[in-house]
């Protein structure tokens, strides 16, 4: 096989390792913020299937939900396509830390702030959305990196559902090649790489929205 | 009158902190309460625009009880003006977005209409050159110049003071002083708490004095900085003196 092949067989890789990534940290932010914005509503009943919700899947492996939800949900009927499954376990246990990070962030929003919203004549929503998300966003940075790159890192688990990602591909190109120092050490600098252009997103999205002595938590 | 309190009480728990409050607010006067640390005036404050429920009495705000259910009381809250001692500036918002966002939400203004009215009242605080930077970069006084332009930018029937030059220097607190002055001749309607003698003495139509739970005494400031009868007026005064 030439240089070429091994190539383009890696950088397709890539391409699923970026989708499958980008698909469970979407999910993880929707569940995160959904989860975080919901408990604010303090409603009882809702607070505690919420604190269950962050509980479990706090304490479950990435790779037993994912077996559950892939190998383990056909027997009861409903089978769950292999990108879905990436992102209803790696995507909502990222979640439901994500949530912890939010919810401390909206706990930092300093009340002083939300009183004179509220004096203003500003509705419960208006400072949601015009006061506490905009700064819980800006505090969650270092929360939402070490989530995002924890996601990228557990990433190489699709291949066990068949996901053709950078593990996938290199396990193949091992097997027949039979180079396998050089072809993991290989996709080691390859993961590397797609985590500095991560970094390098959330700095730049991070400096678009910077504030002036902003203080990070 | 724009404001009649009557007989409004306020408890917490078993913990009764405003025992039958009365205060009157004509259009145009500058009122000063002052009184000993945790007497209620903050309280006092935050019921007359519902930031706390009262527990009982009456507050005539234009002629309407608004503690009567079915009061909007966030229509109520935009016709009040509110500066807090800690500032309370968005900290993610530029001083010119602190202004506009209330006209923007509650008003409906345009940004460019928002844009223009913020400037204004940014401009009679003398803070039109600060208008792009953010809480952290600005001083204590500048920021609680930003708070009361964004305060006015409502067009509030009133304006409330909760101690707005305690959490500041002697130096910055002249500069707070010098603008509410300047709204005084403007005739906007205002309501102060503060501990400050100076601030109070400087601007005050009438003083009025709370002590636990009720007014205990009210008049011009030379009647109430002068020798007054009540020995905790005295008392407190005498303190506050030697404490500023
Ligand atoms: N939400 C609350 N629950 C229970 N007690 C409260 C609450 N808010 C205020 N209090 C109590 O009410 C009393 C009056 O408080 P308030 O803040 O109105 O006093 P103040 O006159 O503004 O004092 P200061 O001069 O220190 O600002 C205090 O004893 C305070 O502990
Ligand atoms: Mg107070």
């Amino acid at each position: 096989m030439s240089f070429l092949q091994m190539f383009s067989l890696l950088a397709s890789g890539a391409g699923y390792t970026v989708l499958v990534t980008v698909a469970c940290i979407a999910t993880a932010v929707v569940s995160g913020l959904l989860v975080a914005l919901l408990g604010r509503l303090r409603i009882k009943p809702l607070n505690r299937v919420l604190a269950v919700y962050t509980y479990i899947f706090r304490g479950i492996p990435v790779l037993v939900l994912l077996f559950i939800v892939f190998f383990g949900l056909p027997g009861i009927g409903l089978s769950v396509p292999p990108l879905v499954s990436m992102m209803l376990s790696l995507g909502l246990i990222a979640g439901a830390y994500l949530a912890e990070v939010f919810r401390g962030a909206l706990d930092a929003v300093d009340e002083s702030e939300i009183m004179a919203a509220e004096a203003m004549g500003m509705s419960r929503s208006q400072i949601l959305f015009a006061i506490e998300v905009p700064q819980m966003l800006r505090f969650s940075v270092p929360g939402m990196l070490n989530e995002f790159t924890t996601v990228l890192k557990y990433s190489p688990f699709a291949y066990t559902v068949g996901i053709p990602d950078i593990m996938k591909q290199a396990l193949a190109l091992a097997s027949t090649t039979l180079r396998g120092l050089e072809i993991y050490l290989a996709i080691g600098l390859l993961y590397f790489a797609i985590y500095q252009l991560m970094l390098a997103l959330m700095k730049a999205v991070e400096r678009r929205f910077s504030v002036p002595g902003f203080k990070r938590l | 009158m724009l404001l009649q309190v009557r007989q409004l009480t306020k408890s917490f728990d078993d913990k009764t902190i405003l025992r039958g409050v009365d205060l009157d607010l004509a259009e145009g006067q500058l009122k000063v309460i002052m009184g000993p640390s945790g007497c209620g005036k903050s309280t006092l404050l935050r019921c007359l625009n519902r930031l706390i429920e009262p527990s009982s009495g009456q507050v005539i705000f234009r002629g309407k009880d608004v503690l009567q259910p079915g009061t909007d009381v966030r229509a109520l809250r935009q016709q009040i003006g509110f500066v807090f001692q800690q500032f309370a500036l968005y900290r993610h918002l530029s001083a010119l977005h602190n202004v506009t966002l209330a006209l923007r939400k509650l008003r409906g203004m345009s940004v460019r209409e928002a844009h223009a009215k913020a400037m204004h009242e940014l401009g009679r605080m003398n803070m039109a050159e600060h208008a792009d930077q953010y809480p952290a970069q600005l001083s204590g006084g500048q920021k609680q110049r930003v708070a009361i332009a964004r305060a006015l930018a409502m067009d509030p029937a009133v304006l409330f003071f909760d101690e707005p030059t305690s959490a500041l220097d002697p130096l910055m607190s002249r500069e707070v002083v010098s603008v509410i002055k300047q709204l005084q001749l403007d005739n906007v309607t205002m309501l102060c708490v503060t501990h400050d003698p100076f601030l109070a003495k400087s601007i005050a139509d009438r003083v009025m004095f709370l002590d636990e739970g009720v007014v205990r005494a009210e008049g011009t400031v030379a009647e109430i900085f002068g020798a007054h009868a009540d020995p905790r007026i005295r008392d407190f005064f005498a303190h506050e003196h030697s404490a500023a």
